[in-house]
């Protein structure tokens, strides 16, 4: 064996020194053939270590400024880099291949130096024994002839636990590009999505916890991810039901099951599977108002639950969404969706003419709403939009994302519920999307060019969006100029003439590709169930998996056959059984948070909610902005975007449009929020208001319970329970100010979580 | 650090000056024993956190306050956010010795500490200098009001002229999730008049629950009030009372059905701002009348002033950080117009501030700190103003156990570039958390999910430590 210590070199020189000291000087090396599976490698061997003891992790070494002046690549993914920041070392005692366990490396990793991250392995362990054969091999770096890893398996990739069974022990195999297929068990790095069900130990042991439920373990091994599934059920499920509802979609796709049916059918078979017991179907009136809420954006009126309730048809809750879907509301509650979705920013102009701008493209998205456009013309239309905002409103988009990385960034997110911010400076860390896939989709955007507009004070407006001529981009490491491609698909070709965005949304709208659609169908049923089925909606990725994958499929299908029929997909949401579940956990289904056992209740969203109060109060919100009020009647969920200033609103979550990600629509409590309901001016003047429901009330000559039913039905849709009757008619008869008394009684009513919230 | 220093200088100019400072209750005593007078007399001793004060004041007044503060001390930050670019060579790194249109108008003085010079305009400044440090060498790579205060409130450059919505939160956020309130009534990060313009302020990924609770009125003017915590006219404390009773009766929606915290939290804070709007606690905290009018003179009857004096009544009853906006300091023009009414203003706050809470033993757990997202030229330009400049700028640390009366990093001779110690807005971010207690690994998830760091590459500024 050869012993030496690294030189003193240059960063950039030791790379190539090291290269050639490995390649020149055969070390240890065995001749090819002979005990080839003796040699480390550094990409496939020593990489991964640094991975598994988290030495490269974003919070340490792998940080973009590394940690005490030693740096390596974020989780591993660029070797090179590696191994020059190892063997570069000018101290010359990171490594020492005479004595690898007085290196700083090895002892640092143990803990016998001081070391900030603590003690990461011991000695004599797999990790210590890969990283002490490197070093007496002579730190060689990555070679082209390395094998490489070509894919990673973890058996059992799924596992449906036993009533008895509190482990699950997983077995991890590399598969190397010359043919090996290594165990890494001990070498990969594991990662529960859920550690309330089940926690992961370092050697890939899965151990439940206290929650029934669908889990997953990411596992980790170089660049390599993989994934396995679990499922801890809350009660042994039941064999013959399951048989029922078949083994899988396939069984019974070709029959003439379709719609609403199957989605029931496959959303049962998660509930057997599982073995939990769905609520049962909730009251008509909490219905309708829970459907009024999420289609229109909108209380029921009185008038609009007692209809419902009446009608003694057995279609009624089709026609009842039918209607919904043909009420103006509709198409602007979604439009206000889209244009959160879409980034239709007012925010930082108001001086400018993009406001104009930012208006028309809100009544575009909302006319698109109202004639149902097929979603995948709606989407074709934003991505090839081209012109001025007065002829092509769409074009807005292009001007209010702005740069190439955002329109990559807002792109996938917005359509393909893809997270790619990552890959703009490393690999995906839980997914296969490289840098080369995020600068190949930018070069299809790197031909929007922008003219025109009115340059004030910040930003210059009322562009006019062209297609360039030129516009390349280069992979920012190799400097390689990339074709235009889209994720995960074909490179488009290059040409003068063809706009590749118009390649792109081919591409996203071509019947083959069911990610639009699937990303679009997952939206939706989040919107109406409070969870997607992927869950975050924007965040798909392999190792993310759906919690109901045929379920997610059967969406996709009927969505796509439907021609992107959005208003037809809404249907087959609302008319499905889980949607129509009450909100009440039973001792069947206590504890479930993903498959929709029950209705899961959200908080009204900050405009709704601002709604809802103007509504059920009788005074609706002036709004005004730049010095100009809008037309009186105008609601919250009309409002062009996000800068006409309400506090109400801001602290209630109203998202600032700065990314395509839902999540800036934030339903977290906040002390604000109930400052607002409590003490604001704006909600104690629209109570005091002389045109007010409390007023009103005050003066009515109908019976004092008739009066205390009214307002019941109005914010709850129910009538009051005789206890509440008793408590309301007793604390307004113990007042002397009717009007004040309404005021208080109204306001003690709009403050409970029955009101706040869609349940 | 600064009580240690503090106790060494005994014979110091502050004594010398022999400014008799009246103190709370109407006590006066000479500014440097004014803690030990206050131990004698029975006052909160020597030495007693800020934790310690809110405990006794729970006990002293056990319903509204009592609550987890235990043990553990409250550490606070008081913010004067010199927005639109103060000017470093006009205030704390002036260059008596460069030309005139460098040099400005104003003279240097001498402060408490040897060496140490401060702008004439701030002689109460210079008597508090022993508690105050100034970072001479802070740097950044924009000179555009947006971007710069996007990057000195969050420690990284994000937004830019085409998209200048905030990316990261602000300090103060991260500060407000990580410390919490010190009393649970208490908004634990606080914006006096209100946040800045551009919403640099704010939580972003953290949450709404994360933006500064904005006063939104002037606590100098004579009928200030707080909006949503002041009762709006026409409804009376009895009806909010009676409100609260019906609320609970009809407020019965099963706590089972939302298993996401989200109505967990809503009670909490419903039952929070009932009590902050019926109940005393809050109500005082925000309360100036009950200070003396001595001390409020003292303070100075101005913005700045009363919002000072209202930054340390709210970290005594359990904010956490409490910034205060200090209007535009953005002088192209007839710099000096500009200044004359702005400096004296916060001299008198500021000093006044190091006193007051040195005097209740509140120093040590409060941080103050000034800046604002860049500095200004050092050449004067041809309007008698300065412009922006964010190569060398310097900003104010003291109290919360930092050093007092250092000079950290220097600018060339003339000002214009660092000539020592290069100082990153992270790097004073990094200082504000680490006094605070909180770890610098922090992590919080970006809405990409990407865990992004507090700090990222900052490092606390050692010469304080």
């Amino acid at each position: 064996m050869r012993m030496r210590t690294v030189m003193r070199t240059k960063p950039g020189v030791v790379g190539l020194a090291a290269w050639l000291l490995a390649a020149l000087v055969p070390v240890s090396r065995v001749p090819a053939g002979e005990r080839a599976d003796d040699r480390v490698a550094f990409s496939t061997d020593v990489v991964p270590v640094l991975t598994r003891l988290g030495c490269n992790g974003g919070g340490c070494h792998g940080k973009s400024t590394g940690q005490n002046g030693f740096r390596l690549s974020l989780l591993g993914y660029e070797p090179e880099f590696d191994h020059e920041a190892l063997v570069g070392d000018d101290r010359g005692r990171r490594l020492l291949a005479a004595s690898p366990e007085s290196s700083l490396l090895l002892q640092k990793a143990v803990g016998s130096v001081p070391h900030g991250g603590g003690r990461r392995t011991v000695p004599g362990s797999e990790s210590y024994q890969i990283l002490e054969r490197w070093m007496q091999q002579g730190m060689p770096g990555p070679r082209p002839d390395d094998p490489t890893v070509v894919a990673l398996e973890v058996s059992p990739r799924q596992a449906l636990f036993a009533a008895d069974q509190s482990t699950q022990a997983l077995q991890v195999t590399a598969r190397l590009s010359d043919g090996r297929v290594q165990d890494v068990t001990r070498l990969a790095v594991y990662q529960s999505n859920d550690p309330e069900i089940a926690e992961v130990s370092e050697t890939g042991e899965v151990r439940r916890q206290g929650r029934s439920g669908q889990m997953a373990v990411m596992v980790r091994y170089g660049d390599h991810v993989s994934l396995f599934e679990g499922t801890i059920p809350f009660r042994t499920p039941d064999a013959r039901r399951l048989a029922e509802l078949g083994e899988s979609s396939a069984a019974v796709a070709g029959g003439e099951e379709t719609g609403v049916a199957r989605i029931d059918r496959l959303v049962a078979r998660q509930w057997a599977r599982l073995g939990v017991e769905p609520s049962p179907l909730t009251e008509e009136a909490e219905f309708v108002r829970r459907v009024t809420l999420d289609i229109c954006g909108t209380l029921p009126t009185v008038a609009e639950v007692q209809a419902y309730v009446q009608d003694a048809s057995p279609d009624k809750k089709r026609r009842l969404v039918d209607s919904l879907l043909a009420r103006p509301e509709y198409a602007r509650f979604f439009g206000q969706k889209w244009a959160d979705i879409l980034q239709n920013r007012g925010r930082g102009y108001s001086t400018s003419r993009q406001r104009p701008g930012t208006a028309l493209f809100s009544a575009w998205i909302r006319d698109c709403f109202a004639r149902n456009l097929p979603y995948d013309q709606f989407v074709t239309s934003i991505l090839t939009a081209s012109g001025s905002q007065e002829t092509n409103p769409a074009t807005v988009w292009y001007r209010t994302v702005r740069t190439t990385e955002n329109y990559v960034e807002s792109f996938s997110q917005a359509f393909l519920g893809v997270r790619v911010q990552c890959a703009q400076c490393h690999h995906h860390p839980a997914e296969r999307w490289s840098q080369g896939d995020y600068y190949g989709l930018a070069a299809v955007f790197g031909r929007v060019g922008r003219k025109g507009g009115f340059a004030d004070a910040e930003v210059p407006t009322s562009e006019t969006i062209y297609l360039a001529d030129h516009g390349e981009v280069k992979h920012p490491r190799t400097g390689e100029v990339l074709a235009p491609r889209p994720l995960g698909g074909e490179a488009f070709p290059i040409s003068k003439y063809v706009d590749p965005r118009v390649s792109l949304a081919r591409w996203l709208t071509d019947p083959a590709n069911p990610q639009l659609a699937r990303t679009m169908a997952n939206r939706m049923w989040a919107h109406f169930l409070g969870r997607g089925v992927i869950h975050p909606v924007d965040d798909s990725r392999s190792t993310n998996p759906p919690s109901n994958p045929e379920l997610l499929d059967a969406l996709t299908h009927e969505f796509q056959q439907s021609g992107y029929d959005i208003q037809q997909l809404i249907r087959l949401i609302c008319l499905s059984r889980a949607y129509g579940l009450s909100s009440l956990p039973t001792d069947g289904n206590r504890g479930d948070l993903q498959s929709y056992a029950r209705f899961y209740p959200r908080r009204l969203s900050a405009e709704v909610l601002l709604d809802a109060i103007s509504q059920v109060v009788e005074v609706p919100t002036a709004f005004s902005a730049g010095g100009a009020a809008f037309p009186e009647g105008t609601r919250a969920i009309d409002l062009p975007d996000e800068a006409v200033p309400s506090n109400f609103l801001d602290v209630f979550g109203r998202p600032a449009r700065s990314s395509a990600c839902e999540c800036e629509r934030v339903d977290s409590p906040a002390l604000g929020q109930m400052l607002e309901l409590v003490s604001s001016a704006e909600i104690q003047e629209k109570l005091a208001n002389p045109q007010g429901l409390p007023q009103r009330l005050a003066k009515s000559p109908a019976s004092q319970s008739e009066r205390v039913r009214e307002l019941f039905v109005t914010l709850f849709a129910r009538s009051p329970s005789t206890e509440e009757l008793a408590t309301a008619s007793e604390f307004l008869e113990g007042n002397t100010d009717p009007a004040e008394a309404y005021r208080s009684l109204v306001w003690s009513l709009l403050a409970t979580n029955e009101f706040l919230f869609n349940h | 650090m600064a009580r240690e220093h503090l106790e060494e200088l005994p014979g110091s100019p502050a004594s010398a000056a022999g400014t008799e400072r009246p103190l709370v209750h109407g006590l006066t005593a000479p500014g440097r024993f004014s803690r030990r007078r206050l131990l004698e007399l029975g006052a909160p001793a020597l030495g007693l956190g800020l934790a310690d004060v809110l405990r006794l004041r729970a006990e002293a007044n056990p319903a509204p306050a009592a609550g987890g503060t235990g043990a553990k001390r409250h550490r606070a930050v008081i913010v004067f956010w010199t927005h639109g670019g103060m000017s470093q060579q006009d205030t704390v790194d002036l260059k008596p010795e460069a030309p005139s249109e460098y040099r400005g108008n104003y003279r240097p003085i001498d402060t408490v500490v040897p060496g140490v010079q401060v702008t004439e305009k701030w002689p109460r400044i210079a008597r508090v200098m022993d508690r105050l440090s100034v970072v001479r060498s802070v740097q950044h790579e924009n000179g555009i009001h947006a971007p710069s205060a996007h990057w000195m409130q969050t420690g990284v450059f994000g937004p830019t002229l085409a998209r200048n919505a905030p990316q990261k939160p602000s300090f103060g956020s991260v500060i407000a999730r990580t410390l919490g309130a010190g009393a649970p009534q208490m908004p634990p990060y606080v914006a006096i008049p209100k946040a800045e313009a551009f919403g640099y302020q704010g939580g972003v990924y953290l949450g709404a629950a994360y933006n500064p609770f904005e006063v939104n009125a002037d606590p100098n003017s004579k009928e200030f009030r707080v909006p949503n915590l002041a009762l709006p006219k026409g409804l009376e404390v009895e009806s909010v009372q009676s409100r609260a009773r019906l609320l609970k009766k009809f407020d019965t929606l099963r706590r089972d059905v939302d298993a996401s915290g989200v109505l967990a939290g809503l009670d909490t804070f419903k039952t929070q701002a009932l009590d902050m709007v019926t109940g005393e606690a809050v109500k005082k905290a925000f309360d100036l009348s009950t200070e003396s009018d001595s001390l409020r003179d003292r303070y100075g009857r101005h913005l700045y002033g009363q919002s000072a004096l209202l930054a340390r009544r709210l970290v005594e009853a359990g904010s956490t950080c409490v910034t205060i906006n200090t209007g535009y300091w953005d002088h192209h023009d007839n710099i000096y117009t500009g200044l004359e009414e702005q400096l004296v203003p916060l001299d008198h706050a500021m000093a006044t501030l190091v006193e007051d809470l040195d005097d209740r033993g509140m120093l040590d757990d409060v941080v103050i700190y000034s800046a604002g997202e860049f500095g200004r030229t050092p050449l004067i330009n041809g309007h008698a103003g300065r412009d922006h400049w964010s190569n060398c700028f310097s900003v104010i640390l003291g109290g919360g156990g930092l050093a007092g009366g250092r000079l950290v990093g220097a600018s060339e001779p003339w000002g214009g570039k660092v000539r020592e110690r290069p100082t990153t807005p992270q790097d004073v971010l990094a200082t504000l958390y680490h006094a605070l207690g909180i770890p610098l690994d922090t992590h919080f998830n970006d809405a990409s999910g990407r865990p992004t760091s507090i700090v990222g590459a900052g490092q606390p500024i050692h010469e304080l430590g």
